[in-house]
């Protein structure tokens, strides 16, 4: 049986080979042909006969040439459409006749071919087609970074650097400088906070994306220092704001205290790299620092010209950093670039997500697999008589494959036809509930490839089902089979052996599915325990808006020029906040946790640093002296801000822990000075009044850089993190906080009103996420190999019905039925949960980054295989129970 | 040239002497029939054109490869030559063949 299985798929093979050359066979079959009758009528010719009597001679020996040229042609071609029609209808006939069978089939089917195909979409549209740009593999990003002692960090661009490598590279068609921007869009009922993006000029060329109304922005308008009041806007913004306008151009919008005259509008789906812009401004207006070029913070990106690779773009860039580093130590020394595709910095998050979940997806459908595989050997064991019946009314081998494939591959179909109707369905439902941000241009849909993967994988898997049966099984004589006694015969017991393969093989996959999902939970608790060293529960965050009185007049090239006073002084919006019920503490912060500030160098008394990679560094924030108070950070020595100490020349400073480490490991440190920049510049020094610990401030389960946080008094400022915390559930006072910060003024602004434990939450987001995915992939892996299990050991028991009552009528007690039942099915369970239990070991490489603080074998590994155990045990048990309530008697007359 | 003469060789039989014929070496199609005509006598030689059917089934089958060459007057032919495959069909074939031709003369013979 196996040869006849080999030799059909190489017929196959070879048919498929020359399919497309069916012109060029049918004349080398005439060549061929023509050769031999040429041969045999020469022949003829030698032995003496006229050549045209030697021709027909040689006809006629050949004989019908027309009809055999046709046979040997046919001999090429693949079983005809009708014959498959044929073979179709009877699949669905049997399959009819045993539609449990066939039901339980097709759901499994479905899990398994339904979860692949929507991880697949899920990979076509983020890893395969890419991100929505013409050429888009050309495009990278350009990211300033510095060589430090604990190795490169990621800084950004300043301006200065940013034109010498746009002037000096050569491997790009261009560069273009971009950051994001929060605005505030005034005019309607309410102000509304925005985001959008300052683009230097070829950032949408660069992109291949053009406007559908207006252009670009002009190098004049993106001239440095001038500053042009012009916007194009989002697609959005347009329907939003000017209900589709279409002749929008030239009209003003108000963003903040300035109008802008609109010159363009982008299309539908665009929302800048950011992927969160509802307009852009010529670079020149994003407020970065154009002539200091130590000021480093958006980005750049770049296409690659023809020729040039990363690599090459790479080694140029490093080049023109030792000529920037060289001409401006001061400011350059040991700063490098990375040059990363633009889809690695985009899908950076989600790629390793969704490559661990289309693995456990895969292994989900190889158990599916396995489980209708033993499925259809026990059918095809029942089915001896019919296939033996078939075979002597003439069927070949090759036809009784062909109809088991047809089989498979028909339920395989409805399986897959079920599976994406399903997975269509809930996809976009998964990735609205997913907690992680997936880019917008990812939106699943029914695409022709998802169509063809699904029915590639539903024949795939229909024709390994359909072979399953036949790699067993022997062409049963009809004599045998006849005879009821052919039962429990090689086939039988070759059948066994193969479906206790799958079981094992099903049980090993679903420990593994189950130990990385048990990885991922594991992984979310340790990451719900780390303390941040701040109290996360209770705690509500706002961000607030406060503008100066009278709007000066729009020349404002630095921010400390013409200090008008705030409609608001924080001190008001401290008391008003405080006085709402349910508010326990209440303080304001240049930045809110997570919510991102930037680094200074600062220089300790008495400390000679000066290699830029140890250079002090620290996060500043300004604070009110309630700040720990309020979320409850350690006050290690000294003490908070006094009032008094909220002025601008204010001089007191609050460090965190290592600072002093560093500095003055075993002294008191109250009272010893620090100061911005290097030790001998300008800036004052600053006196530590207080030592709190460490926090993870921006970013869990780590800050990004191990650099301390410094704290300063707080002074009135627009822009401001409010955090409270509350004696109650902290949201549900979020519009009683809102109203007290604006005060009924419409020109105070709240936004981004957070639990500061949600917030604290999305930190750990991809990991829940994914854990969650993978569990449920898990599950669904247990109960299909349980009851996959549950099918063979049913079957098992019912084969050996006679011999338990044998057993019985000669006294053996049911314990002992049961425990020979249970003995066979566990030692199945056994081998395939140490097999699963020896692949866990590689679930740390696929689950890399994913995972935090789990080793490669985690405890979670072994409760896999309890739970699993446990289970099979049920499964093993029900039919081992039912074993003994075998009526010997009964038994014994059942053959 | 009589009726006797045009009657079928058992199923299958045509493909055990192909594959028999071509274990002495690569042939095109004239030689083959021309072999397996000169081996049997001449019984064995009628209806030569229901080679070709057989020897295209053999190479999808891949128990024979095929190539284009040159015959021995200098034309294009198609040769053939066994493979492995066809080699152990080519045994298998021969011991069943041998086993059923003797156990049929015995009965033949028998009775």
């Amino acid at each position: 049986m196996k040869r006849v299985v080999i030799n059909d798929a190489i017929s196959w093979w070879n048919r498929l080979l020359t399919f497309f050359g069916a012109g060029r066979r049918a004349r080398d079959i005439d060549d061929e042909i023509a050769f031999h009758l040429a041969m045999r009528q020469a022949e003829h010719e030698r032995a003496g006969l006229a050549p045209e009597i030697a021709r027909r001679a040689a006809a006629r020996q050949f004989g019908n040439v027309t009809a055999l040229k046709e046979q040997t042609h046919d001999m090429w071609k693949f079983p005809s459409f009708e014959s498959l029609v044929r073979d179709v209808r009877y699949a669905f006939r049997t399959l009819r006749r045993a539609p449990g069978f066939a039901f339980v089939a097709v759901v499994v089917l479905a899990i398994g071919i339904g979860a692949t195909a929507a991880m697949f979409s899920l990979v076509d549209t983020m890893l395969v087609r890419g991100l929505p740009y013409p050429q888009a593999d050309r495009l990278v990003v350009l990211i300033g970074n510095v060589q430090r002692a604990g190795g490169v960090e990621r800084r950004g661009n300043s301006y200065p650097d940013h034109v010498d490598w746009r002037a000096r590279a050569t491997s790009f068609e261009d560069m273009a400088a971009f950051t994001t921007l929060n605005a505030t869009l005034q005019g309607a009922d309410e102000p509304e906070p925005i985001v959008g993006e300052a683009v230097s000029v070829p950032y949408f060329t660069l992109l291949g994306v053009s406007p559908t109304q207006g252009r670009g922005f002009t190098p004049e308008e993106d001239a440095v220092p001038n500053r042009n009041a012009v916007v194009i806007l989002g697609d959005g913004l347009w329907r939003r704001r000017f209900g589709a306008d279409p002749s929008v151009l030239n009209r003003t919008i108000q963003l903040g205290t300035r109008t802008y005259t609109i010159v363009g509008v982008m299309p539908a789906g665009f929302t800048g790299v950011s992927d969160t812009a509802q307009f852009w401004e010529p670079f020149a207006q994003s407020g970065a620092q154009f002539d200091n070029r130590g000021s480093r913070g958006f980005q750049t990106i770049a296409r690659l010209k023809p020729g040039a690779t990363i690599t090459s773009a790479r080694a140029e860039l490093d080049t023109i950093s030792r000529q920037l580093a060289t001409a401006y130590p001061q400011t350059n020394d040991k700063r490098g670039v990375e040059v990363s595709p633009l889809a690695d910095v985009v899908l950076q998050q989600l790629r390793p997500i969704v490559v661990a979940l289309m693995a456990a997806v895969s292994l989900v459908l190889l158990i599916a697999c396995a489980n209708v595989a033993g499925l259809l050997i026990s059918r095809s064991d029942a089915r001896q008589r019919e296939i033996a019946v078939r075979t002597a009314l003439g069927a070949g081998p090759g036809r009784l494959l062909r109809q088991l494939i047809t089989e498979s591959c028909v339920l395989a179909m409805l399986g897959a036809v079920a599976g994406m109707a399903v997975a269509q369905i809930s996809l976009p439902s998964l990735i609205a509930a997913s907690p992680i941000a997936f880019p917008t241009f990812v939106q699943p849909q029914l695409s022709l490839r998802v169509l063809a993967f699904g029915i590639v994988m539903a024949l795939l898997t229909g024709v390994l089902l359909g072979l399953a049966p036949m790699m067993h099984a022997r062409l049963p004589r009809l004599s045998d089979a006849l005879k009821t006694s052919a039962r429990g015969g090689s086939s039988g017991m070759r059948s066994q052996r193969l479906r206790s393969a799958l079981v094992i093989g099903e049980v090993a996959l679903a420990v593994l599915l189950l130990a990385g999902a048990g990885l991922m939970i594991r992984s979310i608790q340790k990451l719900a325990a780390i303390d941040p060293g701040f109290e996360a529960a209770n705690v509500l965050m706002v961000n607030a808006t406060i503008p100066r009185q009278a709007a000066p007049p729009a020349a404002p090239g630095t921010a400390a020029a013409a200090p008008a006073p705030f409609v608001s002084s924080h001190a008001d919006v401290l008391d008003r906040i405080r006085a709402v019920p349910g508010v326990e503490a209440v303080s304001l912060a240049s930045d809110l946790p997570f919510g991102g500030s930037s680094a200074v160098f600062y220089s300790a008394e008495g400390d000679a640093t000066v290699a830029a990679e140890t250079m002090p560094r620290a996060y500043v924030h300004r604070v009110t002296p309630e700040f720990f108070a309020t979320l409850r950070i350690r006050l290690e020595a000294g003490r908070t801000f006094l009032p008094s100490e909220e002025r601008t020349d204010s001089q007191a400073v609050v460090v965190s822990h290592n600072v002093t480490r560093r500095f003055w490991p075993n002294q008191d440190p109250i009272g010893k000075r620090i100061k911005f920049g290097a030790p001998g510049s300008q800036n004052p020094w600053l006196t530590i009044v207080g030592v709190v610990d460490e926090v993870k401030y921006r970013g869990l389960p780590e800050n990004p850089t191990r650099d301390p946080d410094l704290y300063l008094p707080y002074v009135d400022r627009a822009t401001q993190g409010v955090i409270v915390r509350t004696r109650v559930e902290p949201s549900s006072l979020t519009s009683a906080v809102r109203a007290a910060i604006r005060n009924g003024n419409a020109s105070i602004l709240t936004f981004n009103a957070q639990t500061l434990a949600d917030v604290v939450a999305q930190q750990s987001s991809a990991s829940r996420f994914t854990g969650w995915l993978l569990s449920v992939f898990a599950a669904t892996a247990l109960v299909l190999s349980v009851v996959g299990l549950y099918g063979v050991m049913s079957y098992l028991v019912a084969q050996r019905t006679r011999e338990f009552g044998i057993r019985l009528a000669l006294g053996a007690s049911r314990e002992e039925i049961v425990r020979r039942v249970l003995r066979d099915g566990m030692w199945r369970v056994a081998i395939g949960a140490a097999i699963g239990l020896a692949a866990t070991t590689g679930l740390a490489r696929v689950l890399a980054g994913l995972v935090y603080g789990v080793g490669t074998f985690d405890i979670s590994s072994l409760l896999a295989v309890v739970m699993l155990v446990v289970v099979a045990i049920a499964a093993c048990g029900v039919p081992a129970v039912r074993a003994t309530r075998v009526d010997p008697a009964i038994a014994l007359r059942s053959e | 040239m009589g009726a006797q003469e045009t009657r079928e060789l058992l199923p299958g039989t045509l493909d055990m002497l192909i594959l028999k014929v071509l274990s002495r070496g690569d042939m095109h199609g004239y030689d083959i029939a021309s072999a397996i005509q000169r081996a049997s006598d001449g019984v064995l030689g009628v209806m030569e054109g229901a080679l070709y059917p057989a020897l295209h089934r053999l190479e999808v089958r891949g128990w024979v490869r095929s190539r284009w060459g040159t015959s021995d007057n200098n034309r294009r032919a198609k040769f053939y030559r066994l493979s492995a495959l066809g080699r152990r069909a080519l045994d298998e074939e021969a011991a069943y063949w041998d086993r059923v031709a003797a156990a049929v003369s015995r009965v033949m013979q028998s009775v």
